[in-house]
């Protein structure tokens, strides 16, 4: 009886496509049971916990795994990649500035394999672009997501979705993270915290002076109407939400109804069908941290090689505003460089950020804002704290030779390299 | 004996001033028209100005030889218009308006005039300036392989934001040693004729929001807040040195206006695949150490801009 009820299925399946109907593909997997997962409150103790997996925190975890410290990675959303993912933003850059890859490492390393993986093609380097954006890689956004996952999985990276931070305080060893997620109540006891949250959430919590604009600039929030969207391939449009503030859930939730309610009115005007729609818009600013030392746009315009400097950056002054943007692009042979101390905020130990969060003017911060050289960020933050955690020390005591050549080791570009 | 009149010699030196006032008219006609139509010749140009100061002396006797007659024009009702219609046709060619300047554009003389390069061992310098308040100088020294015999091809011309020409400034003597001026020129060209046809062009008209093909329109915004920015580039190539070309730039911002800005290097020109249409491409790739001498052509380009109040 059970054959017959499965023969009459795939027949049926079979017929509906000789039709030249669309059917749509069932395949399964199974998730296993999870030991404990049904437990309220849960205790972790790691060497490292990063907080955010944007385009900074997946790749500091990745490179805190991949040095030998157990970390978990904490991410309010539901996948790695933040603003290439989540956002839609799938064509990171800069990786090179003048010729020359400046950007390398894990995040380079997924993007990479990212688009070999879909058949895409890869900006020639040696070629001067015509505008900076033409040397963006043109990422799948969703392959991007599940590889950065198995890296993670791979270097040993527990991931905790759906949770944030809600109170920090410091431990015997290191620090208290208590983190909420529906249905999860987490202890994390742990040395290091590495924070990607993108406007430094975690030292807003606890108590590290941050800097932060009257005027946030505009996020973009991304969808496609009426054409489809190849990812990997086409740029998408793009909705200027101002006032878009990633703060606090509140501010999220606000930016995103109202970029929503934007393109709703839009696909009602222009009758056109919604191919497409990011959960959430991308953001651009929200804090920066009070850091050892900030970055300011004059460094940046001079490509100020820092003696403590940990990756490169390279992108136009690029700030948003009311009427647009106008990149003012870097001088020939420029590239700026990110000092460790504008990752650590001031007078703190045992905490370093990464991301659009650093320690920057608001100018500079423009153009230190974008994905690879949070990649950067992210790859020099994720081996010092490991590094630190080692040593029983903060990630400000690291030796700065020892710091290099692991990020050497693992792929990464230190400025003076090339 | 003949019952003619005895010419008296007033009358004689009167009709010569006359005739001679008519020939040297003649002559001036003649050589001023050809001066307009042709490129600078000294020897049009000598004969013009010369024969123009002889024609000063004559007109002062031909007005001497007629005062009587020439006062009473003076008390005519024909005075006040004829020195309006002089005033006003004084006025619009010294203030030299869009139209005027066009027709003067026409003038293989004039034209250039208002378009000029100098060369020589040390710099070379071009000036351009569509407007009395709008004076764009390009001053390039020589580098130390910079040589004179055969001298560098040099291009110069001006591109929107979009990448796009928008006017030539400067062409070179050959095309084939400047190939990425030939390159964006042609698709100017091109899409320039096919606009003219009717046809819808993405390539100039999509990637600005003004975009135009008229230069007036980036170099010249009625309003600077709205003006988009747009970039000199000069091409460079010494014949026989077996290097490629090399492109400098620099962008120019009415909105953000800068006196004085320095040209960088840009790269090469490289010939790449032809685009989907079967087209000729070429870009620019960073130079690398295959590029010794051509480096060392230009010391420096500096571009300055005198705007005016």
């Amino acid at each position: 009886m059970e054959s017959n009820r499965r023969n009459f299925l795939q027949h049926s399946l079979l017929g509906a496509a000789g039709l030249g109907l669309g059917v749509a593909s069932t395949s399964e997997v199974r998730a296993q049971a999870l030991p404990g997962g049904l437990e309220p409150e849960v205790t972790d103790n790691v060497d490292v916990l990063v907080v955010g997996g944007g385009t900074a925190g997946h790749v500091a975890a990745i490179q805190a795994g991949r040095a030998g410290a157990s970390v978990l990675l904490v991410e309010r959303g539901s996948q790695l990649g933040g603003t290439m993912t989540t956002g839609g933003v799938a064509y990171p850059g800069l990786f090179d500035a003048w010729g020359k890859q400046v950007i390398a490492g894990i995040g380079w390393e997924i993007v990479k394999e990212s688009v070999e993986m879909d058949g895409g093609n890869f900006p020639d380097f040696a070629k001067v672009p015509q505008r900076h954006y033409m040397n963006q890689v043109f990422t799948n956004q969703f392959l991007y997501a599940i590889l950065a996952e198995e890296k993670c999985e791979q270097a040993g990276v527990r991931i905790a979705y759906h949770e944030f931070p809600q109170s920090v305080k410091k431990g015997e060893k290191g620090w208290e993270v208590d983190c909420v997620g529906f249905g999860t109540k987490r202890r994390v006891n742990c040395k290091q915290i590495i924070d990607c949250t993108g406007g430094a959430e975690v030292c807003g919590l606890i108590g590290l002076a941050r800097l932060r604009e009257d005027e946030r600039q505009p996020g973009s929030y991304l969808y496609m109407l009426g054409k489809a969207h190849e990812p990997g391939r086409n740029q998408i449009h793009r909705l200027y939400v101002h006032g878009a503030d990633s703060t606090n859930s509140r501010t999220v939730t606000h930016a995103n109804l109202t970029g929503r309610k934007s393109i709703l009115a839009e696909a009602r005007k222009k009758k056109g069908r919604l191919m497409h729609l990011q959960p959430e818009t991308g953001f651009r600013e929200s804090y920066r941290i009070d850091g050892e030392t900030l970055i300011t746009v004059n460094d940046y315009r001079d490509g100020r090689l820092f003696e403590d400097a940990v990756c490169y950056a390279f992108y136009p002054v690029d700030l948003h505003t009311k009427s647009g943007v106008k990149p003012e692009p870097l001088k020939p042979g420029k590239v700026p460089t990110v000092p460790l101390r504008a990752l650590i905020p001031k007078g703190s130990r045992n905490i370093i950020v990464a991301g659009r969060s650093v320690s920057s003017d608001r100018l500079a911060n423009s153009g230190l804002r974008v994905q690879a050289s949070c990649m950067g960020m992210g790859q020099a933050a994720g081996a010092a704290a490991a590094l630190a955690a080692k040593a029983e020390t903060t990630p400000l005591e690291v030796p700065l030779k020892e710091l290099h050549a692991l990020l050497r080791e693992h792929g990464a570009i230190i400025p003076g390299d090339v | 004996m003949s019952d003619r009149p005895k010419i008296q010699l007033g009358t004689l030196f009167r009709r010569s001033v006359s005739l001679l006032t008519a020939f040297t008219f003649l002559v001036l006609s003649v050589t001023g028209v050809i001066a307009f139509i042709l490129p600078f010749s000294i020897d049009i140009i000598g004969l013009h100005a010369l024969m123009g100061f002889v024609f000063v002396v004559l007109i002062g006797l031909h007005v001497f030889n007629n005062s009587r007659p020439l006062k009473s024009y003076l008390h005519s009702k024909a005075l006040w218009v004829t020195v309006t219609i002089t005033a006003a046709l004084t006025g619009l060619f010294w203030w030299q308006p869009a139209p005027v300047k066009t027709v003067l554009g026409w003038s293989g003389n004039l034209g250039p005039a208002i378009e000029r390069f100098e060369m020589n061992e040390d710099d070379m310098v071009f000036d351009y300036a569509p407007s009395p308040d709008y004076k764009i100088r390009l001053n390039v020294k020589t580098g130390s392989s910079y040589e004179t015999s055969p001298p560098p091809q040099v291009a110069i011309w001006l591109e929107n934001q979009g990448g796009y020409h928008i006017k030539t400034l400067l062409a070179p003597g050959s095309s084939g040693e400047t190939p990425y001026y030939t390159f964006k020129h042609a698709g100017w060209e091109k899409a320039k004729s096919e606009a003219e046809k009717g046809v819808k062009i993405d390539a100039v008209s999509q990637p600005t929001p003004n975009g135009s093909f008229d230069p007036a329109d980036y170099i010249l915004p009625t309003d600077s807040k709205e003006s988009t920015p747009y970039a000199l580039f000069l091409e460079i190539n010494q014949p026989g040195d077996k290097q490629a070309s090399l492109v400098y730039s620099v962008g120019i911002d009415n909105s953000l206006p800068r006196s004085f800005q320095l040209l960088d290097l840009r790269g090469y020109p490289k010939r790449e695949e032809d685009d989907v249409d079967g087209k000729e491409t070429w870009g620019l790739y960073y130079v690398d150490e295959s590029f010794v001498t051509a480096l060392e052509l230009i010391d420096s380009a500096l571009l300055t801009i005198d705007r005016g109040k």
